[in-house]
């Protein structure tokens, strides 16, 4: 329905004297996408959600959001975006309400009823000081204040951190709904499942540098996981070194731990060739794991 | 473990205390320069109280005049500045930032971090000692001043006591309430309080003994540079040291610690108030957060009703104890010549103006005013930035610059509070003492020294703005108020270096003598032209940098 990019970069650069903490960032985010930003802490995921909002300066190249400067439009920007920041710190002194009082004004005003709907949906409690509020509870207000004004593109950053896991549905089903409706979501996160829940694409950034960029299928694909057994009796690890898309096998007397990235009949059937089953666990990598498996390639050539 | 906790507060602020003292070491170096350019013979005859209410010994010599003038007040109320920030943020701040949780989460008691937190202030207090001891050891050989039968050792042991003794009452404050800013602001009051007070007293008639009843008195009374230390004074602050590190003790081991601090105002509790709710919502709610400045006037309330009352409530009192000074001081201080008046800020004591300027607006008041601006515009901006509420702040759509200017907007109208406030106090102490102060002359100090402190607030603003570095904004604007009044007070005493004083702000607030001239609109002017070139500055140098994520 819009044919201008939420957000678009070009050879985005940031420095801290001599540290590359982010390096030729080429990024186009579309609208009517959640787009996720998946990087392990240290990443370079602030610091370029802080240089495409005119925080902090590019050493070298640029960005736009909604087809606008970033530096030398950014009051226009802000008034169409909504931003939840990293570590998310608020005035304590202040009320749930008194804060997005603060922030509405300063935005010429919002639609109330809206934000009642939005605390309702969060289950927040905005009469409270916000430095009396747990962490989880401070976020919500931070998620309020971000989609309040409807903004086109939303730029959030780790922001389900401290959220229960009830409040994270509802708060990627707020998401989803932002990005039906033809507006652009920028996700910073850290977890792979959520991103995986969430995102239509994701870019991965290591060091500085973005080292892929999917869609959540096909990063799915790649998912790897922990896959844990116990068996009644000892078992032999070549039945299941023999599977395609296992490694690390390791046998610890009745237990066979492995990493596993393929199709799970076929772990299964190797599985249960043997008797005597007692339990299966699999669980998710991390998102290190997965780096090291897929993306060490790209980062060398980069 | 108890070493570390010590160590490490030591680590974070020994640069401070190095600083402080250093520069007192260095204005001590200036001062005997100059002094040694003044005809000494005017102090021949000078009655002892007025003397001592300058910190002169009777036979004065360069020496110690310079002592006197630098180290006794100055560097007295510097290390005891810097060591009550230490001791108020001892406990209460590490609970503010809670930390302490953290800190108390390894195998150590309450009991133990305090005792660090003492021994930090103990040493970071005698370092600030030491290094002004070395000043007054190196600076009148280097200067050629004699200072024979001057006891600088005996001095800077006083001075440590003084320091020490305020440094620990602010502890025991931040121990017993875990509040960094009340242990700050009652200690901050007591020791002005004090000081003046024990400056005050002994040329009141009547009113001498009063004295003995305030600390400083037990620092100076005795004038230790110039007859030796005094243990019988030295123990009783002493004593006051040991019952306020016992308070302390007690204090930090019986109440529950604060987790993060968020203060209640008066308007929060008038809130919770079903008679008031109404109301009050909306002015501690709606209204409060309507605009930026109006926010940031929220937040400093405090800090600017308190400071507005104390100026208020010394300026009342003026009056009526200008009525009770000795007769003979007046009458010397009329006959005092220009030059050690220059000392005082100019002030001819003999009259009621005079008073009014020594009193109150040569120093209290742009202290005062200066306090409000400059914690507005280091928190600002600075303030939050390392509260992390900057970007949060500036993901609205306002341009940086509007945030300088609304946080300015907010400066002057604190600054402007607290001098409008002294103008009434003095008004009204004026009329209650009889005093015949013209009364546009009050409103014209009082504009003046409103101007003086928004032009050091438009200075912190600008570094502010330029390093988002709280400590830095406030200590290095402090900092040049404080030499810009020693180039005002004391420049004008040598004669070669006299026109360098119109390098000072303080030169187009005081220079023209207001109080008694009326207002010198060109000052003004001038005042206004710094206050706006500083503005400018501070939002080109905003729009400029990179926002930082933390203090």
């Amino acid at each position: 329905m819009n044919h201008e990019n939420a957000i678009h970069t070009e050879g985005l650069t940031k420095h801290y004297g001599d540290f590359p903490a982010l390096v030729d960032l080429d990024l186009d985010v579309r609208l009517g996408e959640v787009f996720g930003f998946l990087g392990p802490n240290g990443a370079g995921k602030t610091t370029t959600i802080r240089t495409i909002l005119d925080e902090i300066r590019p050493t070298a190249g640029k960005a736009s959001i909604l087809g606008m400067d970033s530096h030398e439009m950014s009051v226009e920007i802000r008034r169409r975006i909504g931003y939840v920041p990293g570590d998310l710190a608020m005035y304590p002194n202040l009320t749930g309400r008194d804060t997005l009082t603060y922030f509405a004004n300063l935005r010429g005003g919002v639609d109330w009823s809206y934000v009642d709907q939005l605390a309702e949906r969060l289950d927040a409690d905005l009469s409270k000081k916000v430095g009396d509020l747990s962490s989880g509870n401070r976020q919500k207000v931070g998620l309020i204040q971000a989609f309040m004004n409807r903004p086109d593109v939303l730029i959030m950053d780790e922001p389900s951190s401290g959220l229960d896991p009830l409040m994270q549905r509802e708060f990627q089903t707020m998401m989803r709904e932002v990005a039906a409706e033809g507006r652009g979501v920028f996700l910073s996160s850290h977890t792979l499942s959520e991103v995986q829940r969430v995102a239509d694409r994701v870019g991965i950034i290591r060091q500085g540098r973005l080292i892929a960029l999917e869609s959540v299928h096909e990063l799915r694909s790649k998912a790897i996981r922990q896959v844990r057994f116990e068996f009644g009796a000892p078992v032999d690890p070549a039945t299941f070194e023999a599977v395609d898309g296992v490694r690390g096998v390791t046998v610890e007397n009745n237990h066979v731990l492995l990493s596993f990235d393929g199709r799970m009949d076929a772990l299964l059937k190797a599985a249960t060739s043997h008797n005597d089953i007692l339990d299966i666990t699999s669980e998710e990598a991390d998102l290190e794991e997965i780096f090291l498996t897929y993306y060490r390639d790209e980062e060398v050539s980069a | 473990m108890l070493a570390n906790i010590a160590t490490k507060t030591v680590r974070d602020r020994w640069k401070g205390f190095a600083i402080g003292s250093a520069v007192i070491a260095v204005i001590l170096w200036w001062g005997m320069i100059i002094y040694q350019d003044i005809d000494l013979s005017i102090y021949t005859s000078m009655p002892d109280v007025f003397l001592s209410m300058m910190n002169i010994p009777p036979d004065a010599d360069v020496g110690s005049l310079a002592y006197g003038a630098v180290y006794a007040s100055y560097g007295a109320l510097t290390l005891a500045g810097l060591a009550l920030s230490v001791g108020s943020s001892s406990v209460a701040g590490e609970e503010r930032h809670g930390t302490l949780g953290l800190l108390l989460g390894n195998p150590k008691s309450r009991t133990a971090v305090l005792a660090s937190k003492a021994a930090a202030l103990v040493g970071l207090t005698a370092l600030g000692a030491l290094i002004m001891w070395i000043g007054a050891l190196i600076v009148p050989p280097a200067t050629g001043v004699s200072v024979e039968g001057m006891h600088p050792n005996a001095l800077m042991l006083h001075i440590f006591a003084i320091a020490l003794f305020f440094g620990s009452l602010a502890m025991a404050i931040s121990a017993w309430t875990g509040k960094q800013t009340l242990a700050t602001g009652v200690t901050v009051g007591a020791m002005i309080v004090s000081f003046i007070a024990a400056g005050l007293f002994p040329i009141i008639e009547g009113w001498e003994d009063l004295r003995k009843a305030v600390p400083w008195y037990y620092y100076d009374g005795s004038q230790p540079v110039f007859n030796g230390v005094d243990w019988g004074h030295l123990a009783v602050l002493g004593g006051g040291i040991a019952l306020f590190w016992l308070v302390a003790y007690v204090g930090v081991n019986h109440r529950d610690l604060r987790e993060r601090d968020v203060g209640t105002t008066i308007l929060d509790r008038l809130r919770t108030n079903p008679l008031t709710r109404k109301v009050i919502d909306r002015l501690a709610g709606s209204a409060r957060v309507s605009a930026i400045w109006i926010k940031t006037l929220s937040d400093h309330q405090a800090l600017i009703v308190v400071t507005a009352y104390v100026m208020g409530l010394l300026a009342v009192m003026m009056g009526p104890l200008y009525g009770l000074m000795d007769e003979a001081v007046l009458q010397f201080a009329a006959d005092l010549p220009e030059t050690l008046v220059a000392m005082v800020g100019g002030a001819d004591m003999s009259t009621a103006a005079g008073f009014y300027q020594a009193e109150i607006y040569s120093l209290m008041a742009p202290v005062a005013v200066m306090a409000v601006t400059i914690v507005v515009a280091a928190k600002g901006i600075a303030g939050e930035e390392s509260a992390r509420t900057m970007g949060l702040l500036l993901g609205n759509p306002v341009p940086r610059r509007r945030i300088i200017l609304e946080k300015t907007v907010t400066m002057i109208v604190g600054a402007t509070i607290v001098g409008g406030v002294t103008f009434v106090g003095t008004a009204i102490g004026n009329a209650i003492g009889n005093l015949d102060v013209s009364l546009g002359n009050i409103a014209a100090i009082s504009v003046l020294v409103t101007a003086l402190g928004i032009v050091f607030g438009a200075l912190a603003m600008a570094i502010s703005a330029a390093t988002g570095r709280t400590k830095l904004v406030t200590y290095s604007t402090a900092g040049t108020a404080f030499v810009s009044y020693m180039v005002f007070a004391f420049l004008p005493l040598s004669e070669g270096l006299a026109g360098w004083a119109k390098a000072s702000p303080f030169y187009y607030f005081l220079g023209s003598d207001p109080l008694n001239n009326g207002m010198p609109w060109g000052h003004l002017a001038a005042l206004v032209a710094m206050f706006v070139a500083l503005t400018v500055l501070a939002v080109m140098l905003y729009d400029r940098r990179d926002l930082r994520q933390s203090g």
